[in-house]
């Protein structure tokens, strides 16, 4: 709830500041008119969450602006491109996702916390650097490019944190 | 109009540092304000003859008080709940400013400025406001005293070493050293030796390192080292200026160094998982942008190395690209301070959203 208002976060930017802080910066739409906001927050900050009612759903298809998603029981649910947010980074078929619901409709996703996708381009291995320090973009199939160690090439699986969109492990 | 700045000293001396030098910036410009520390011991040291326009009270002697126009909170230290409590129901409610970490990441830009709404505790209902130090048009800006630069310009460093009791020898670099614990003093000590060198240590890690390094001579072939006193902050600028090359630390003295106008070379504060070799970097992908390659490289390969993620750069401390890195230096220093500083910034933001 943002003054009143229930709020769909569209976007976070999560930033480590100085002395091991971290912030984040959060995009913000009304689900009753539709304005948007920008804020940003400690980490640790608390903030009220509305209750909502979530359901276990899997990715079907796109049409243009809704993405649809099914339930177990082949009902359908449609959620605005503009609502998805983040999640449109790692969507892929079938996947299982939480559709979200306010007053009855479907209004965001929520991923799972971490995700296993295939590296589609990122420039080759640097022989030898083993470190796991050096970094480079890695483009996922979405077109998302996240950064990953120097060692890890196309085609390999690497899982994801989609909350943060860090490189967590080759799998 | 009165301002409540808040500071909790966590480590080091960064924390009371920035905070007194954004105090005694207001008071200088007819600002009131009160700073509210839970350490205010570098004080003493630090600016023993107080400034203008500033008190200075214990962190929880605002328990019974009620805030001024403006509250800021450094790097989001939570002033005091009972504190806290009062301001929602004050009309109007004072502007309550986060005062973030200084970096040249790009995410400042995209932060600054930003609400943040209450949404918990004892301010819920208010609007908090995050303010980045930063070094574009879009961040905060740095902290720069009025006259800062001119007092730069005609300065006497001759002058004010003798006042010291320093003596530099003919052809001899002068050196500050400002530094965590970890940092390669003893290598640096080993690399610097080879040339006439005075190493002028400030107190702490700085000057634990170069007597372990040095022994009781405190000498090393060509290098000499004097253990500074605590310096005031004015006298710690002085101590910039007169350097030719600058070891600093942290976010006070890495700004005062970019003002010195002299090469430096900059010490993050050490993070979890290494994340502040990125801000390293972002900085000097900005603060080289326009130098040379080669120079590029030279001045980088200090910085890495002095951060623990690089080897110990060839050459003599820039070596070839002395000249350069000078160059460098002068031209960063003059194009901040073309832009508009931190306080400036602050009173119009303050303005813009009270």
């Amino acid at each position: 709830m943002h003054n009143k208002d229930p709020m769909v976060v569209l976007r976070t930017e999560y930033s480590r500041g100085g002395r091991n802080s971290a912030t984040v910066r959060m995009k913000l739409k009304s689900l009753l008119n539709a304005s948007g906001t920008e804020v940003v927050f400690k980490a640790d900050d608390k903030m009220d969450q509305v209750v909502l009612d979530k359901k276990d759903c899997t990715y079907s298809y796109f049409a243009d602006p809704m993405y649809a998603f099914m339930d177990d029981e082949y009902n359908q649910f449609e959620v605005e491109s503009e609502n998805m947010g983040d999640a449109i980074q790692y969507l892929e078929d079938n996947m299982p996702v939480e559709v979200v619901f306010y007053d009855g409709k479907a209004i965001s996703v929520e991923l799972p916390t971490s995700v296993v996708r295939e590296v589609t381009y990122t420039e080759p291995a640097v022989k030898g650097d083993t470190s796991g320090k050096v970094m480079k973009p890695a483009k996922l199939a979405t077109g998302f490019e996240i950064p990953v160690p120097s060692f890890v090439e196309t085609g390999d699986k690497i899982e994801i944190d989609t909350r943060t969109h860090e490189y967590r492990k080759r799998v | 109009m009165l301002w409540d700045i808040f500071c909790k000293v966590i480590d080091n001396h960064g924390d009371i540092g920035v905070c007194w030098r954004l105090a005694a910036d207001l008071g200088s410009r007819g600002e009131s304000v009160r700073l509210w520390v839970d350490d205010a011991s570098a004080l003493a040291w630090l600016a023993p003859h107080g400034a203008s326009g500033v008190q200075t009270h214990g962190w929880h002697e605002a328990d019974a008080a009620t805030a001024g126009d403006v509250v800021v909170e450094a790097f989001g230290c939570d002033p005091p709940a009972p504190f806290v409590e009062r301001m929602p129901r004050m009309a109007p409610a004072p502007v309550w400013i986060n005062l973030e970490y200084l970096s040249a990441e790009a995410y400042v830009e995209r932060s600054h400025g930003l609400a943040s709404p209450v949404m918990a505790g004892p301010g819920r209902g208010l609007t908090k406001w995050f303010f980045y130090p930063g070094f574009t048009e879009r961040t905060g800006g740095l902290i720069r005293e009025h006259g800062l630069m001119q007092k730069r310009a005609a300065f006497d460093a001759s002058q004010w070493l003798a006042e010291q009791g320093i003596e530099s020898l003919p052809n001899e670099r002068l050196m500050s050293l400002f530094c965590y614990g970890d940092a390669p003093v003893e290598a640096l000590i080993e690399r610097a030796a080879a040339s006439p060198t005075l190493l002028l240590a400030t107190p702490g890690h700085a000057s634990r390192l170069a007597q372990a390094a040095l022994g009781p001579s405190m000498r090393r072939c060509l290098l000499r080292c004097i253990a500074l006193p605590w310096l005031t902050q004015p006298q710690f600028d002085r101590l910039l200026w007169a350097c030719d090359l600058n070891f600093v630390r942290g976010e006070d003295s890495f700004v005062r160094a970019q003002w010195a106008g002299n090469p430096f070379v900059w010490q993050a504060y050490p993070q979890d998982d290494g994340v502040h070799l990125e801000k390293v970097d972002a900085f000097l992908a900005r603060h080289l942008d326009d130098a040379p390659a080669s120079t590029a490289a030279a001045i980088k390969s200090w910085w890495t190395w002095w951060n623990g993620a690089g080897p110990l750069p060839r050459g003599s401390d820039g070596g070839d690209e002395t000249h350069a890195w000078e160059t460098v230096s002068k031209h960063w220093t003059q194009s901040l301070a073309a832009a508009p500083d931190l306080t400036t910034r602050l009173l119009g933001f303050v303005k813009k959203v009270r």
